[in-house]
This record gives C-alpha cells, structure tokens and sequence, in this order.
C-alpha cells in the first residue's frame, strides 16, 4: 500500500472538499434544497482493498454512479452509496416518488445525474492539482458488490485506487458513500510530485 | 442559407461548412438528420454552428435562423440557466455533463406541434459532451425525446398508488370482518349455551316425566343446538386463526394418552355409524411436542370425519409411526375416498365434496381447515392418501419431543 504524509492528505483534502462545495451549491439550487457534500477521508488502495472496503462496511450491495477517464488518468471514477441509500437520496431530492422497491429508469438517470456534478468536481480538481487534463465520459448507472464493481477478478490488482468517503448531507441526514477514481503507478507518482511542488508553492 | 455558414465566420474548415449549409448534399449531413436525438453543435464563441432537422422541427426555428447566433441568443430565457453552465464547462474544461428530466423538469423549448401547446411540450433528457478538431473546441448537445419513458412512469405512479389504497381497503375490511365474527359469535354463545343447558334439564326428565311426542321435539331441539354451538366454535376458532391470536401452550404431550382419550370421545359418535375404532401399537411414553388441547382438537375431526365418512360395520384403524423424530399419526378408514377433482380444495374453508344442500352428513366444511392451521401453527403438517371407493387415510406429522 502507498503512504502518503500527512501534509499530502490534508492537503487533497482541502482540495477535495472546496470542490465539493461547489458541487453541493448546484445541486442545493437544483433541487431547491439544503445539500452538503464533504470529505473527510482520503486514502490510497489496492484495487481489491477497496473491494474489500466496500463488502466488509456495506455486507449488503451497493449502487452508484461511475463515468472513465481519459488524459491525464485512465480507468473508471465511482460514486458509490448502499443500495438502499441510493434509493433515499434520490426521493429525498426528486420528492414525488413511485412506492417501488427499486428505482425507476427516471430515478436512474436523476442518480446519473446527482453522480455527474460529484464526479465532474472530484475529476477537475485532481486534474487541476496534476496540472493535466483528464477528460470523463458520461455517467452510467451500475450496482453489485464491491468486488463485481472493480472487477477484482480481471484486473491487474497492483492498481492502485483513490478512495474517498463522502459525506451526503440531506435534511438534516448525513448519508455516507464513497468515490473512488482508479490511478495507474505512474499517474500516481506524477499525482505525488505536483502534490508536493504545490504544497511547497503555498 | 449557405450565407450565414461560413468558416470564415465560425470555427470550421470549408469542407465541414458546406456540409453544415446544405446536410442534404451529403452523406454524413443526411445521417445527421436521420437522427432521432436532437442534435446541434456549440463552438468555443458558443455560436450554434450545427442544428440538426431534430431540431428544425422541435424548435420551429430553421438552420438560418440560428446558425452564426449565439446559444443565448437563440434561448434567451436559458440565460444563467444549468444548461448554459455545462456548455461552457464543456468548452472551457471539456467536462461531459448530463441533464436528467427529473431534475431539470424544463430544458429546451421544444414542442411535438408548432402550436407550442403547453400538453405537446417534449420532455427532455440532454447530453453534453466536448469534442476537439482541429485545434478547436466544440461542444455537441444532444437531446433525447423521454416523454414515453414520462408517460410511463406517471401509469406506474397512479398504479402504485391505486394500489395501495385497494390494499388499505381490503385490510380495513378483513379486520372489520374478523371483529365482527368474533364479537358475534360470542353474543350467539352465551345464549344458546344457556338454551342447551335448559334444554338438556327438561330432556333428561328432572323437569318431570315428558310425554314421548314431546320428548322427541325436545331432542330434535337439543340437538340442533348442539349443532350450532360446534358451528359457533368453529366459526370462533377460525377467526382466531386468522387474526393471529390462537394461543399454543407448546410442550410435552404423551401421544397415547391422548389417542386413547380421543378415541374415549368419539366412541358414541362411531357408534351412530355403526363404526369402531382401532388403536394399533404404541410404543409406550412416546412423547410430541404439541398443545395437548389444539392436538385432541384436530384428531378429533379425524376420527370424526373417518367415521362420518365410512360405511357401516366398517373398522378405522389408528397408527402410530415414527421416523428421524418425526411422529406419524394416521387415521385410515374404508370409505368412499376423497373425489380426485376434490382433493385440492379439501382443506379450504367450507369445502366439502358434497356441497347440495341438501347432504345427509352433517358439518359445516371448517373442520380440515382448522385442523390444517393449528398442525402448522404447532409445526407440524397434515396430509392424506386416498383411492376413491377403497378408502381415505389421513395423517399428522409432530416433532419428538426429545428433538426440540
Ligand atoms: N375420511 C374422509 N373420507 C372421505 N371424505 C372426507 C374424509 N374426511 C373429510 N372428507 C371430505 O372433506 C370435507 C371437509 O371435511 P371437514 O372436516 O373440513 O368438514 P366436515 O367434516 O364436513 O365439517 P366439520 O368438520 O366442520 O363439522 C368433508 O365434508 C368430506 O367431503
Ligand atoms: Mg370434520
């Protein structure tokens, strides 16, 4: 596993979370409503510790958002919530709501959506911090277990993850879900430098 | 038309222009206007520089009105709108947004009709993407006609909805209708209780000696009586069951014991039919766990049934089986058998394969199908075999005691 200072994670984060204050805004406005977002975690992961992660503090499955990146960083970007989170923030913030167990195509796209403006903010921010372009497909709807979503078993699992918590603040209920942007070894290292010419920069 | 598409004035190359100026001349124009999606292209001065028949249509604005305007230009009102954000986050970071319907209920003025009736609105779910050629920015947005996806939704609401109310209905009656055979049952059993209690005095002649003619009345009246507090009973046990509140007090229970007290019980009735019962072996001390009461209550419907159902001089045999601590207990008869095409329903309700009015066998129906919920209430189960003309043998199934 990949340590990082102290300085370095204070740092992402409070990089992270301005970004997600915006994304918080937009959504507040769409929705006309109270949002906060927020991250008060951040760590770097092999790929099935992350899976891991997910399928030991959400037994159950999980249900989100996820978009690839292009550029600077290669690999898929996710927003991740419990299944039956997801269902709760999507009628929290859409209102009127069909009394069905599993959402609705509508539903889906308006995750989509709620997805898009998170990882959008999350993406530009740490392209902004390596200084490069990272260009993202549009969000696609996906659910499964932690292992089924990053393909533990395909996949090279030296690769690393950043693994963000994220705090969803929704009338007054605080709902925790996670964002995780795949990063390659080398990304990683050019991620770390320009961390650190930043950080002696300020 | 061609006048307002130069690439002198926009940022394409000549070639891409005249295409854009007349799609119809060329092959990839007329792909663009097969399209099913509205289409139309943003470059990095956000002037329309593609605007695909999709949206002729939808917007009633042909390609010279809004090709070389800018995207505010040609809908003033989405100034400052999301819509005009991710445009330019698409140019100005290359970031691909999407615009769900649910979260955005109005984007593009775009209508089925040129009436731009309200109703005829089309309900939109719109894609942003960035794309670079030649050295420069573009922004494609596209526009995806989810009205039937709405429509379909709003049935699926008001279904949902329906629904729930019906299932509101159905369990305020189901509980007014086991109240009610609850409460007047009870009302009926306190009377007639008091009818036979009566009845019974002057039967037995303590009243003083009755004349025969009477006598017979006074039977026939007793009875019936009889027969209606079974009735009531039944009537009373099967609204317990279904509300959930018979109560098991679930324990060790001697299985001969209580065989052997059963068969005490039905002895008269066997009689009336000119049939006895037969207990066959039973290990000594075998134990189930059961409610003794709930447990005489169903075996004796099964002994009653067997010799209900049975012709005359007939014997009914009572077994006893045991197999990897499940207890048997079976009940055969040589009577008609249970009709095929009765068979599944003989545990309903009211059910009974000779459903005139007119039957010579008394009952009412309920017996099976009490017998059947207090077994599976105590966990056990019922079941039966039957050849039709040959005989019927039932059967329970109990745990061992020693296996709970
Ligand atoms: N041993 C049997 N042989 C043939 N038919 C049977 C036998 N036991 C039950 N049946 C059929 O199943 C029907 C339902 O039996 P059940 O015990 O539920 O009602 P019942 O005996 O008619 O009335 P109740 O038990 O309520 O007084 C009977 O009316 C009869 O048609
Ligand atoms: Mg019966």
């Amino acid at each position: 596993m990949l340590e990082i200072t102290e300085l370095q994670r204070d740092y992402i984060t409070e990089v992270l979370n301005i970004s997600m204050g915006s994304a918080a805004a937009v959504l507040s406005e769409m929705v006309n409503e109270e949002v906060s977002l927020s991250v008060p975690e951040v760590d770097f992961l092999q790929r099935n510790a992350a899976a891991n992660k997910f399928d030991q503090t959400n037994a159950a499955r999980m249900s989100g958002v996820t978009q690839s990146m292009r550029g600077a960083l290669t690999g898929d970007a996710l927003l991740m919530f419990p299944e039956e989170k997801t269902l709760s923030i999507v009628r929290i913030l859409l209102g009127d709501t069909v009394p069905v167990e599993s959402l609705t195509e509508m539903e889906q796209e308006a995750m989509c959506e709620i997805g898009n403006i998170i990882l959008n903010a999350v993406v530009s921010s740490v392209a902004d911090l390596l200084k490069k372009e990272i260009m993202s497909s549009l969000p696609r709807f996906i659910k499964g277990t932690g292992s089924e979503i990053f393909s533990v078993e395909t996949c090279d699992n030296n690769d690393l993850v950043m693994f963000l918590k994220v705090d969803f603040g929704l009338e007054s209920q605080s709902i925790n879900g996670y964002v995780t942007l795949m990063l390659n070894v080398d990304s990683l290292h050019d991620f770390i430098s320009q961390l650190d010419e930043q950080i002696s920069a300020v | 038309m061609s006048r307002s598409v130069r690439s002198d004035v926009i940022n394409i190359n000549s070639d891409e222009a005249e295409i854009i100026a007349s799609p119809s001349d060329h092959l990839f124009g007329k792909v663009l206007d097969l399209s099913e999606n509205g289409l139309f292209l943003v470059d990095s001065d956000r002037k329309i520089i593609l605007w695909n028949e999709w949206m002729v249509e939808a917007s009633s604005l042909n390609r010279g009105d809004v090709i070389g305007s800018t995207f505010v230009e040609v809908f003033p009102g989405l100034k400052g709108r999301r819509i005009e954000s991710v445009i330019n986050a698409a140019l100005d970071t290359r970031t691909a947004s999407l615009l769900s319907r649910s979260l955005n209920k109005v984007i593009f003025p775009l209508y089925f009709s040129e009436a731009r009736d309200e109703a005829r609105r089309i309900e939109q779910s719109v894609t942003v993407k960035p794309i670079q050629s030649d050295g420069h920015d573009y922004c494609l947005i596209q526009i995806i006609d989810v009205t039937p996806m709405v429509q379909r939704e709003d049935v699926l609401r008001v279904l949902a909805k329906e629904a729930e109310e019906a299932l509101q209905v159905a369990e305020e009656a189901s509980r007014f209708k086991s109240e009610f055979t609850s409460t007047v049952s009870h009302e009926l059993r306190t009377p007639l209780t008091s009818i036979r209690g009566s009845l019974g005095l002057i039967a037995s002649g303590v009243m003083g000696e009755l004349k025969p003619e009477i006598g017979r009345l006074i039977a026939i009246a007793c009875n019936n009586t009889e027969r209606l507090l079974f009735l009531i009973n039944d009537i009373l046990d099967i609204s317990k069951i279904e509300s959930g509140k018979m109560d098991f007090v679930m324990g060790p229970v001697d299985l001969k014991a209580v065989l052997l007290q059963s068969i005490e019980v039905n002895q008269a009735y066997g009689e009336q039919y000119e049939v006895k019962y037969h207990l066959n072996d039973v290990i000594d001390g075998t134990t189930v766990y059961a409610d003794t009461d709930r447990l005489m209550q169903v075996l004796n419907n099964l002994l009653s049934n067997a010799a209900k159902f049975s012709p005359k001089g007939t014997e009914v045999d009572i077994s006893v089986i045991q197999k990897d601590g499940v207890i048997r207990v079976e009940i055969k008869d040589y009577g008609n058998g249970i009709p095929v095409k009765f068979q599944s329903r003989i545990f309903e309700k009211f059910s009974q394969a000779d459903g005139s009015d007119t039957r010579k066998i008394g009952g009412t129906g309920l017996g099976l199908s009490i017998s059947k919920a207090i077994v599976e209430k105590m966990g056990g189960s019922i079941g039966f075999d039957t050849e039709e003309g040959i005989g019927a043998t039932f059967y329970i199934d109990v745990s061992l005691y020693a296996d709970v």
